[in-house]
């Protein structure tokens, strides 16, 4: 643990005392980051409805692609173990699912359980690399972007495209399937693509069974998503500035806020490595992050505070990308050196108790 | 501190009370009356003093529970709150949850679909409601683990200890079927499924599963019996599937969710599918008559736009295309997955008009209100803040005609609602609330006002409108501590999760972990539900199997 003020270094309780004093002196402050074990995330959404903050993921793009569709239309998803079990074809849109070794696992795998059970996996793919390293039957686009290509192949799923077109003959093998899964990522399709695919596979599935499987962000966005919902009652962004939650996500946009000269102070939380963003330092801010990571330097931010790093020194509930669901992850050095540091929460809660006594004091000063 | 709660009157039918008393409290508990002056004296003249509310069945948390807020993000009011609890003002919230319940004197609260995939995000989501106890049932009847081990008939001993493991691992305190093979069989194409149909592949029904499923719960001694959400709900002719479900128990303790809509005879014999459905209200309390071994809670409608929330993917499915708003959610998950469907049960709608006249009558017809638990499935039938309003007809018959007369005619043609002119009485109202749900989860220390109990007391002033009597307490003590005064929250707090006290064999924890490396690609490590993984402190508190 390690606390720098403009610079130098200082104890940790003088660093809060100098981020109470930031974030009181502040009218829009803004949140950003959230890349962190839950309890910490837990931890900044108080302080945000303490001091009237914003709320803004680093997964905030890519959350979007996903959730605006959901909101607008729903969706019928599936997990990757039931993927691995079931799909007796898969299809792959765009090029990000390729990045990792899902689709390799995938290609190399054959359905177990349910009715497919036994049978070969097809392995299709839609604009994606085209290299030979994985079995597969590789779609072009065309002229075409993922979206609009997406939006012709539902065409012809549904019947109101018909003729010889490569896409023409990816719907019967779509349309074939007895349990299909289109593993995606929203940030690349994006929201009209999402919305797109999601209509496709709610349309195969009036005669079949067929799934999406968006693959997460990797700044903990989906788990912040789950903690936002049960806290709030509505996903991320959010504002607190009128003393209740309001879900927005183009005016709760950190980036957005910041560029239009609407924030004022910004807090970084970023206890698991995220991108630092570029406006960071064009504004009084505050960064909690990782201890040993390239951001844990005095110059990150007005007041820096170097945390614990769920998974290494911390234990912490983190999104699981294989399994789909929040897991707890255990330290990885001695549980006892953790004590020597502290946890991103516990400077978040710091924070929000003495801007809580200062507030307290304020009103009685008032009366 | 000595607590006397003074000149109320104390309605706990466990102990024969109805009439004006007092009731004792020290150290969190009710005690005997005392010779020493009380500490406080808390004046309760003009009141009705309860035990705190107990709640068996509501959708408050878990996977679906977020879906459903990320589907409808306005589905509730928030409003400002620069003061309190954070975020109990925030529409569909947990704080929020916990802060309504608490409003209405109610002081526990269970989710009854505790997905043991999910654990540990619904664990914190519960630690997350404040000022109740809470607690889940994990849902099993789904899941590739057990429907192999059932086809390969690897005997009652294997089933046994794989709920066990699942019961604590998933630190659940009790265990729910869910249409019970239904969302293994959706996945393979099935799209209707009864009590004998077999679940392709595995060679199994809903009866072996369930049955299966009620052994291991006994032999477990688990307070709580099988919580259980048959075939075909919502159906006409969903009645035969909650009687043949109930003949299927053959004797042993079994519970059923959300009976009001099972409560559906077909009202066509000639056009079973499209000819609707009438109340079927007269034979499932026939049948429960008949089999003491049963308990069901009501899932009453109340009149309104909700969201659907389901693990029973294969009618969530069914149902979508009645979604409205048009959109809707499925996930099939690595057992059930789950179903979020938005739906209006539209106000004096021929259909959700005949819904709530079979709920109502279910519970006016009940021989037994202890074996009759509100609830209205949360948010499935409506939203639980409207339980005062339910009471409130349960309580007065004029009440109940006047909003009779502003229904449609097919409440008089296909329900007997019109026509009862029960009244519950205060006694009825307790059993409903209080006495039966804590009964059927086997939390014998709540849900009555006899010394030993939890201090867990609701005080309502007494009033003709129920409604406003039953919405904001006068009072509420949780352990023994004010919480809720006039209907406001006064002091904020957490209360604890409650866990069955059970350990899992080592057996079946290596044969576990094998089963989910192979399956996951990850271990029982990821499935865990540990106590560091919680900010707040102290959340678990164990209930003990039955001796």
């Amino acid at each position: 643990m390690a606390a720098w003020v403009k610079g130098g270094a200082v104890e940790t309780q003088a660093a809060i005392e100098a981020a109470v004093g930031l974030l009181a002196a502040s009218h829009t402050p803004v949140f950003a980051g959230l890349c962190a074990e839950l309890a910490a995330v837990r931890a900044a959404y108080r302080l945000a409805d303490t001091i009237g903050a914003s709320l803004d993921p680093a997964a905030g793009a890519d959350l979007y692609a996903e959730l605006g569709p959901l909101t607008a239309t729903g969706g019928m998803a599936t997990t990757a173990a039931e993927t691995l079990g079931r799909a007796d074809l898969v299809l792959v849109v765009g090029a990000r699912p390729w990045t990792g070794d899902f689709v390799a696992e995938v290609a190399g795998s054959s359905p177990s359980r349910g009715r497919t059970a036994g049978a070969e996996r097809a392995v299709l793919s839609l604009g994606g690399p085209q290299n030979g390293a994985t079995r597969h039957v590789a779609y072009g686009l065309g002229n075409h972007d993922l979206a609009v290509a997406l939006g012709y192949l539902r065409a012809f799923v549904k019947g109101h495209l018909a003729g010889e077109e490569a896409l023409s003959d990816l719907a019967k093998r779509l349309s074939a399937a007895q349990y299909g899964v289109v593993i995606y990522d929203a940030g690349e399709i994006g929201e009209l693509g999402v919305e797109m695919l999601q209509g496709l596979i709610k349309d195969l599935n009036e005669t079949t069974r067929f799934f999406g499987l968006g693959r997460a962000d990797p700044f903990q966005g989906r788990a912040v998503v789950q903690l936002a919902a049960w806290t709030t009652g509505q996903p991320p962004r959010v504002g607190f500035g009128r003393h209740q939650p309001e879900h927005d996500p183009w005016r709760f946009d950190s980036a957005r806020q910041i560029a239009a000269g609407e924030a004022d102070a910004a807090l970084w939380l970023a206890s698991l490595p995220a991108p630092r963003p570029d406006w960071l330092s064009s504004l009084p801010s505050i960064a909690i992050v990782g201890e040993g990571s390239p951001e844990a330097t005095p110059g990150t931010a007005e007041i820096v505070f170097s945390v614990g790093v769920p998974g290494e020194s911390l234990g912490g509930a983190l999104w699981h990308e294989r399994r789909g669901v929040v897991s707890y992850v255990e330290p990885k050095d001695d549980p006892g050196r953790s004590s020597a540091g502290l946890s991103a929460a516990d400077v978040l809660a710091g924070i929000r108790d003495r801007l809580q006594d200062r507030l307290a004091s304020k009103k009685a000063a008032s009366c | 501190m000595l607590i006397r709660i003074q000149g109320g009157r104390v309605v706990d039918p466990t102990d024969g009370r109805d009439g004006v008393g007092d009731v004792w409290i020290e150290d969190g508990c009710v005690v005997a009356a005392s010779e020493r002056e009380p500490d406080r004296t808390i004046d309760a003249s003009g009141c009705v003093v309860m035990a705190g509310g107990v709640e068996v069945h509501s959708h408050i948390a878990g996977g679906n529970v977020v879906m459903s807020r990320l589907l409808l993000p306005d589905l509730y009011v928030s409003e400002a709150a620069p003061d309190g609890h954070p975020f109990a003002q925030a529409g569909g919230s947990g704080a929020w949850i916990g802060a309504n319940y608490a409003r209405m004197g109610y002081t526990t609260a269970i989710e009854p679909a505790l997905p043991p995939s999910n654990a540990l995000a619904t664990h914190l989501e519960l630690a997350d409601i404040p000022l109740l106890d809470r607690g889940g049932l994990a849902v099993m009847g789904n899941d590739d683990h057990l429907l192999q081990l059932l086809r390969d008939g690897e005997g009652e001993s294997a089933v046994r200890d794989l709920v066990t493991h699942t019961l604590a691992h998933s630190r659940a305190l009790g265990v729910k079927c869910i249409n019970a093979g239904g969302a293994s069989a959706f996945k393979d194409g099935v799209l209707r499924l009864s009590l004998d149909d077999e679940i392709p592949v595995y060679g199994l029904s809903t009866r072996t599963i369930m049955t299966a499923l009620l052994d291991a719960v006994d032999a477990i001694k688990v307070p709580h019996p099988l919580h259980v959400h048959c075939n075909n709900l919502g159906l006409p002719g969903a009645d035969d599937s909650f009687v043949a479900t109930l003949e299927a128990a053959e004797g042993r303790r079994i519970h059923f969710a959300h009976a009001q809509f099972y409560a559906y005879g077909v009202a066509d014999p000639e056009n079973p599918n499209t000819g609707g459905f009438r109340s079927a209200a007269e034979r499932i309390n026939a049948a429960m008559d008949a089999h003491p071994n049963a308990t069901y809670d009501v899932g009453q409608v109340v009149f309104g736009q909700t969201v659907t929330i389901s693990l029973d993917i294969l009618r969530q499915f069914g149902g979508r295309k009645g979604a409205k708003p048009k959109k809707w959610a499925i996930s099939a998950g690595d057992a059930e997955g789950g179903g979020v469907v938005p739906f209006l049960y539209r106000p004096r709608g021929p259909v959700s008009s005949l819904q709530w006249a079979i709920g109502l009558e279910l519970m006016l017809l009940s021989s037994n209100p202890e074996r009759t638990i509100l609830t209205t499935d949360h948010p499935n039938g409506g939203v639980f803040t409207e339980y005062p309003r339910i009471i409130h007809l349960l309580m007065d018959a004029e009440e109940r005609e006047r909003e009779i007369a502003t229904l449609p005619s097919v409440v008089r043609e296909r329900s007997g609602l019109a026509t009862i002119e029960r009244e519950y009485s205060l006694s009825e109202i307790a059993q409903l609330t209080r006495s039966g749900p804590a009964k059927l989860l086997g939390l014998t220390d709540r849900g009555h006002l006899r010394p030993g109990a939890k201090a867990d007391v609701a005080v309502y002033r007494d009033s003709k409108d129920r409604t406003a009597m039953f919405a904001n307490a006068k009072l509420v003590l949780k352990d023994g501590r004010t919480i809720v005064e006039d209907g406001e929250i006064v002091a904020w707090g957490f209360g604890r999760t409650l866990e069955l006290d059970v350990e899992a064999e080592t057996g079946i924890e290596a044969r576990a972990e094998t089963y989910l490396q192979d399956r996951f690609g990850a271990g029982l490590d990821t499935f865990a539900v540990p106590d560091a993984a919680f900010p707040e402190r102290d959340v678990f508190e164990d209930v003990a199997c039955r001796a």
